[in-house]
């Protein structure tokens, strides 16, 4: 066993959340050290291929699953540096103030321990950093806040096409909101629109954690492991405060990492099965969990691919993986069946892979498959819908009998839908076919459901005994130990996670930094 | 070996290290099939059985080396596997796959045709595929037979349309913008 020279900040996990808390404690003088769990990796190892993109995703199984809904793990999850943001598509729309107040207003779901204002600035200030494109005065849903710092992303005849749809069927859209440069911006380079984005961007024009906040942390002096596998946090004799990790190397061997503040960013499910390994005589069910809250309402929102086919040269395989335009025309949440959604509209499409042209008719094969792959490859739209999921207690993750090879348990996640979800799945996807005809398709057909962005599990409140964290994001059972990610969420709204995720994460550090003598007392 | 940006494009982005004659060279899936690169992982059988039946799943995967971009990803860390099964929550290793899957698939054609599954005639392909595409045959001993369909479908179209040749044949442009670096795989 090992143990490191003590630091102030240890964080777990280098993806989005973990890459802003690393930048703005190490810029405040902290010293920092982030342990990933994956490899290491710099921009110039993200290959242009659906096939090498899958590098970025986990093959060790972390989770078992019993869930009627699955939350689509192994598509979510990040391997190596960057984690998850690695091969995220940098749609990046705001929550809504109503997200925030859900139970207030509508009786379901939860509310936020703040409101939208209380996070609107962190939204500005991150927007600024990363250079951001869109056009929001053409997003007429959109939340309060500052302009795009940037132009909107490329529109091809794939957008203008499906845009016609959407018009003809009185759904305005808009220029998509993304963190990915339209033009140069602090001296990276404008995207080139060669749709390679969920294959992990190496030009730096997508904001993923290695092109903005892992190098500002690696300047400000921030250290970062790879091959560190944390199983424990540990804590004092008293279990009030957190005194560090505890995590093996890919050899084998022990290693503590003490600090005086612990944050865990290591993805929504692993946050709470570090947490519920992490049980003492002091914290039976496991730490920060005397609620019993820890590893409930999990959420991952439901998705559907509409696809159609077109005569004419749609120019799908230039742009952006996660689109041109957006609509959140459908965001009230009381029209038809409970819940907010979003299309993202115009993907671009490369042959192979889980999204790719292919995938779209799994049921084809032979000379069919060569045909369609003919003529999709010139002719098929893709638009997909991000719907809202629902928090339920019942939705969770739990420790399995099953264990790694470092004898911690896996995860085990217990997910299905609220039968509200489930019928807006289904209006949405019959509302995505009529968009797609509307639009002058010959052929509308759409995928079967999928899971994209898993939030929850860790979530804020105001009161300890039904959350794990304050609004800070602070435990409230140990409040040196912090939650980085889209585990805080209360509720999980329609919209991309990811922005979010780095605008809580700022709000935190910028707590952590202006409290520091009183939290690390 | 450091390739220009010339030779990737043309070896494709498939290109792995395979050893011939005693060196390790970059190669696509392809081009270590056209080279009789001897396979580390499968036998003779499976790979005939593998290269049948995504013959069937679409012509041409045969030559694009199908049977050596799976061979030669059953030998890495599955953690840097290429292969698309990494998905669909399969824990690894993987050959726990791909064994029994083959050896199910060569079953089934000997009970519905009594036929090498390489002798099936067009029809008799499409009956076969369509025998696991959507639910197990029975007495099917292997992981599901959608699932086995699904991971074969997805490796044949990796190798056959998945490179730079396969966007050309489509006559889409690759656009890529990266090189791989020396000692990659």
């Amino acid at each position: 066993m090992s143990k490191n020279e003590k630091v102030d900040v240890v964080i777990v996990g280098s993806g989005a959340a973990s890459s802003v808390y690393a930048a703005l404690l190490a810029e405040a003088g902290k010293s920092v050290v982030m342990l990933e769990k994956g490899t290491a990796r710099k921009l110039d190892d993200l290959y242009s291929s659906q096939t090498w993109a899958r590098r970025l995703k986990w093959a060790t199984p972390h989770m078992m699953e019993e869930s009627k809904d699955s939350i689509w793990y192994n598509f979510n999850a990040g391997h190596g540096y960057g984690g998850a943001a690695i091969h995220h598509y940098a749609v990046w729309p705001r929550y809504h103030p109503e997200d925030m107040k859900e139970l207030s207003l509508y009786g379901k779901g939860l509310d936020w321990p703040f409101e939208y204002d209380v996070l609107r600035p962190y939204y500005d200030q991150i927007q600024s950093d990363v250079g951001m494109s869109g056009d929001a005065e053409k997003e007429i849903w959109r939340p309060a806040g500052d302009p795009y710092p940037l132009p909107p992303v490329l529109q091809s005849n794939h957008g203008t096409v499906l845009a016609k749809g959407f018009a003809a069927l009185d759904q305005p859209t808009s220029p998509i909101p993304m963190a990915i440069l339209s033009q140069p911006y602090k001296g990276r380079d404008a995207c080139i629109w060669d749709g390679w984005c969920d294959a992990g961007c190496p030009t730096g024009a997508l904001a993923n954690p290695l092109v903005v906040f892992i190098p500002r942390a690696l300047k400000a002096g921030a250290m970062m492991k790879p091959d560190c596998h944390v199983t424990r946090v540990m804590t004092d004799t008293k279990g009030e405060r957190a005194t560090g990790v505890e995590y093996f190397d890919s050899k084998g061997e022990r290693h503590e990492q003490h600090a005086d503040v612990v944050v865990l960013c290591a993805f929504t499910i692993e946050n709470p099965r570090i947490l519920l390994n992490s049980a003492t005589d002091k914290h039976a069910k496991g730490l920060a969990n005397s609620s019993g809250t820890v590893g409930k309402y999990i959420m991952s929102h439901p998705a559907v691919t509409a696809f159609g086919m077109f005569d004419e040269d749609m120019q799908n395989y230039i742009g952006a993986t996660g689109g041109q335009l957006l609509t959140q025309h459908r965001f009230p949440k009381e029209e038809g069946a409970f819940g907010s959604q979003q299309w993202e509209i115009a993907l671009a499409l490369k042959p192979n892979d889980l999204l790719g042209i292919a995938m779209s008719r799994a049921d084809l094969f032979g000379n069919d498959l060569h045909r369609f792959m003919k003529e999709g490859s010139r002719g098929m739209s893709s638009m997909v819908a991000v719907i809202e999921d629902l928090p339920q207690a019942e939705n969770r993750i739990e420790l399995s009998d099953k264990k790694d090879k470092y004898g911690m348990p896996l995860a085990l996640a217990k997910h299905s839908w609220h039968d509200e979800t489930r019928k807006l799945f289904h209006e949405t996807a019959k509302e995505g076919l009529e968009i797609i005809k509307a639009a002058g398709a010959k052929e509308a057909w759409h995928s079967p459901p999928g899971g994209q962005h898993i939030m929850g599990g860790t979530i804020m409140g105001h009161d300890p005994t039904n959350s794990v964290t304050n609004e800070n994001a602070q435990c409230h059972d140990v409040p040196n130990l912090v939650m980085g990610g889209g585990g805080v969420f209360p509720t999980s709204s329609c919209v991309n996670s990811t922005y979010t995720i780095h605008a809580m994460a700022m709000k935190s550090a910028h707590h952590l930094t202006e409290n520091w003598a009183t939290i690390v007392k | 070996m450091a390739l220009s940006r010339r030779e990737f494009v043309k070896k494709g982005s498939l290109s792995l290290s395979f050893a011939l004659a005693g060196s390790n060279i970059l190669l696509s899936p392809a081009e270590a099939y056209a080279k009789e690169v001897p396979f580390t992982v499968l036998n003779a059988g499976e790979v005939l059985t593998l290269e049948s039946v995504c013959e069937i799943l679409l012509s041409g995967a045969t030559e694009s080396g199908v049977a050596h971009f799976v061979d030669h990803q059953l030998g890495v860390d599955p953690n840097d596997s290429l292969l698309v099964l990494k998905y669909f929550s399969f824990p690894p290793p993987y050959t726990d796959f791909y064994r029994p899957v083959l050896a199910a698939l060569k079953e089934l054609s000997q009970t519905m045709f009594s036929k090498n599954i390489q002798s099936l005639n067009e029809q008799q392909g499409r009956e076969f595929i369509e025998a696991i595409r959507d639910k197990n045959p029975p007495d099917w001993k292997a992981p599901p037979a959608p699932l086995a369909y699904l991971a074969l479908r997805n490796d044949t179209v990796d190798v056959v349309y998945g490179t730079p040749e396969g966007f050309k044949k489509l006559g889409v442009p690759y656009m890529e913008h990266i090189l791989p670096p020396e000692g990659w795989s």
